[in-house]
């Protein structure tokens, strides 16, 4: 290539790029920091309005953010700026299922999705546990409990996924689950959810390329745990909360 | 849950009533099966939004054989909700169903392509009921989705700088359901129309309260090629038009319907057929309606999109302090082919009042000013020459009008040139103001066959330059006890008839 196409060629590609990276402040979308507005159409006409035009970050800065279950869908991430809050709304009837298993931040066969900052996602479990409780015994939620808890993260059949620097706290059931993903990239993460027995940090099934890097997990329940047969699986620098250092299982 | 009762009942003996009797309350003490919202966690602190809690417990309901969803007093936030079959919601006194103020909780849906708090497509036996209320907060929601669009996050070319209708929530939007019952309850402040009932069979509604001028096109309620209609007891404040009838469809018809006993006020019309008006209406009973305070006509039958308007009767109506009393058009805006009908109709048992001033004066979202200089329009019937007015009888009627007509402000004469002046419009929306000076003060007829005017009262305050009732190509008008009170009048020709035939004056 001469100089000149190169140049054209790489000022193409840097507004193409600043395009697919664009941000948008959660209050552009009317969504509220004040811990008790449920925010949930909100974000979800955000999260598909940002993948609608192009991608980018929908970001969240200092506050809580009450919401129910939500989709990510492509070429969008959550950031999470330091002290800011997603906090898991209290009624079990808020939280979404797919392929059977309830989450908080859900997506679907999505591409190039992430979410990162040094922010929160709070389960919010004791409350929403309680809420599962109430319902099965009034005989409304005729699920069991393991059917109806929520888990925070479920990725199913995603593709080049990153999570970076979030902070995961209380969940109701495991913490993260990701089935069929390939490209999952994970680093400087924080779980801590140990307030509720079984709560595992990471299910890892048929993924194919995972990596996990300088993280941190307490958890009641297995801090990794592989269901199904993953590749190219690493794990690195990562430790529980007894300072041991956790591995790739299989 | 049919509210027709058959010959079948009074033909059993007693014993057979009786069991039936005992059977009918069994069945009805099953599907009345009561359940609180509050059971299903739903919070009533007027902040939650409780819009997944309350569809969850709709759904349960309706899969579980039915039963009322019962809202006790407090306020219950809620986004888009969809009533299932065998659901009624029964709002308590002191509970109020408050809409949500923000536009992404509301579902624009898939199939009626509207948005709404409650709807319901393809259900049967369902209603609400009770005496609480359901209230939009539309006012909020429509400027907060003002603000949207200007951002960019939210498509609309804001004609007239607001959002469509469509892209507002209405509080209730009803689609193709069988069996609908709506009672007692309080309706406000919608973002849009403010209900929608469109397809349904069996539509009973009795006993509503509707305060609906939040924003703009807050009509009162909207019946909407609906077959088998009573509406009943009802008193509505609406910024547009209350007593709304529609025909969406060109193959559908709003028909078999009753209307008794209902207050209205607008900034719009009263009782409305149309405007839009593409099947038609057919067998209306209706029967004592208030119209107050109202902007344009008390009672306004347009078919101008094709459709019929045919076996109305009117019996009763008290319409004071509106802009005008009866606007009855043949128009042909979106007919496509299809030929615009109106016959049939019978009006009588009428006192009305028409202000001078702007009748609507200090409410909110008043009426439009129009840049028309006109004197007082009289009541008005008018065809096209191709599609004619048919047999309207005028009954029992006493209109008094301000008069005071004066032709140097506008003037329309009843020469053959002054009356064929007065464009014919066929595509142009259907309003009693439309063609600006009238050439009467009383009635004005234009292409109709057969109209009868029997026992009709027309008053003026004061004198107006115009005779009071001007008939235009009109086949068959007979006048019997036709008095007119005019200051100032003697001797003046009060009935002019032009290219008319079978004029009868008793």
């Amino acid at each position: 290539m001469t100089k000149y196409k190169l140049f054209i060629f790489s000022l193409f590609f840097i507004l193409t790029l600043n395009l697919s990276a664009k941000d948008y402040k959660a209050s552009l979308f009317g969504v509220k920091s004040d811990g008790v507005t449920l925010n949930t159409g909100s974000i979800q006409y955000a999260i598909d309005y940002i993948s609608e035009n192009g991608g980018g970050r929908l970001i969240f800065y200092v506050g809580r953010y009450l919401t129910g279950s939500f989709y990510l869908k492509p070429n969008v991430t959550i950031q999470l700026e330091e002290g800011a809050v997603l906090v898991g709304f209290h009624s079990v009837y808020d939280y979404f299922k797919l392929n059977d298993t309830n989450a908080l931040i859900l997506a679907d066969k999505a591409e190039n999705i992430g979410i990162t900052g040094k922010g929160v996602i709070e389960g919010n479990g004791k409350a929403v546990l309680k809420s599962i409780k109430e319902q099965i015994q009034k005989g409304y939620l005729e699920e069991n409990e393991t059917q109806a808890k929520p888990a925070l993260i479920y990725f199913d059949g995603c593709k080049n996924v990153t999570l970076n620097g979030v902070i995961m706290r209380n969940a109701c059931s495991d913490v993260q689950v990701y089935t069929g993903c390939s490209n999952l990239k994970i680093n400087k993460i924080t779980v801590k959810s140990s307030v509720l027995p079984e709560s595992k940090g990471l299910v890892l099934s048929d993924c194919d390329g995972f990596s996990l890097s300088d993280s941190f997990f307490e958890a009641s329940g297995e801090e990794l745990s592989s269901a199904g047969n993953s590749k190219n699986v690493s794990v690195t620098n990562t430790i529980n909360s007894k300072g041991n250092k956790l591995n790739a299982t299989k | 849950m049919a509210f027709y009762k058959t010959e079948k009942t009074r033909k059993m003996s007693n014993t057979k009533l009786l069991i039936a009797a005992i059977l009918m309350l069994f069945v009805f003490q099953v599907s009345a099966k009561d359940y609180n919202i509050s059971d299903f966690g739903a919070k009533a602190d007027g902040i939650t939004v409780n819009t997944r809690t309350i569809q969850r417990a709709i759904d349960y309901i309706s899969e579980h054989e039915g039963g009322r969803l019962v809202f006790a007093p407090g306020n219950y936030v809620t986004g888009s909700i969809y009533v299932k079959s065998d659901v009624t919601l029964h709002l308590e006194y002191g509970a109020t169903i408050l809409g949500s103020t923000n536009p992404f909780d509301y579902v624009k849906d898939p199939k009626v392509k509207w948005m709404s708090m409650i709807f319901a497509i393809n259900q049967e036996n369902i209603g609400i009921t009770g005496k609480g209320t359901i209230n939009g907060r539309g006012f909020i929601t429509a400027n907060n989705m003002v603000n949207y669009i200007h951002r960019g996050i939210y498509k609309d070319d804001l004609k007239y700088d607001r959002p469509r209708e469509t892209n507002r929530p209405e509080n209730i939007y009803f689609r193709e359901c069988t069996n609908v019952i709506i009672t007692d309850i309080t309706l406000r402040d919608p973002a849009s129309w403010n209900q929608t009932y469109d397809q349904c069979k069996n539509l009973y509604v009795d006993g509503i309260y509707v305060d609906s001028k939040s924003y703009w096109n807050n009509d009162g309620i909207d019946i909407v090629d609906c077959d088998g209609v009573v509406l009943k007891n009802s008193y509505f404040d609406a910024a547009d038009d209350v007593l709304c009838f529609k025909s969406h469809d060109a193959n559908s018809i709003c028909q078999n319907v009753v209307v008794e006993n209902c207050v209205g006020r607008s900034s719009a019309n009263g009782l409305k057929f149309g405007t839009v008006s593409r099947g038609g209406f057919r067998n209306f009973k209706i029967k004592n309606i208030t119209i107050f305070d109202t902007f344009r006509s008390a009672i306004t039958f347009a078919a101008v999109d094709g459709g019929l308007i045919e076996n109305i009767e009117v019996d009763s109506v008290r319409s004071i302090n509106t802009g005008n009393v009866i606007f009855l058009r043949i128009g042909d805006r979106w007919s496509k082919g299809k030929k615009p009908s109106m016959k049939n109709i019978t009006i009588s048992n009428v006192y009305a009042e028409v202000p001078i001033g702007k009748p609507d004066i200090g409410y909110n979202y008043e009426g439009p000013i129009e840049d028309n200089p006109r004197n007082i329009s009289p009541a008005s019937i008018v065809g096209l020459p191709g599609y004619r007015i048919e047999n309207v009888k005028l009954k029992n009627i006493e209109i008094v009008y301000p008069g005071a007509g004066n032709p140097l402000y506008a003037y329309r004469g009843t020469s053959t040139e002054e009356l064929d002046s007065i464009p014919e419009m066929r595509d142009r929306y259907p309003e009693f103001s439309q063609w600006k000076e009238l050439p009467a003060w009383g009635f004005y007829v234009r292409h109709a066959d057969g109209v009868e005017f029997e026992n009709v009262k027309l008053v003026a305050d004061k004198k107006d330059y115009r005779p009071s009732i001007v008939i235009d190509d009109v086949k068959g008008t007979t006048f019997k006890d036709v008095i007119f009170d005019e200051p100032e009048s003697e001797g003046k020709e009060q009935i002019i008839h032009s290219r008319s035939s079978d004029v009868t004056i008793k």
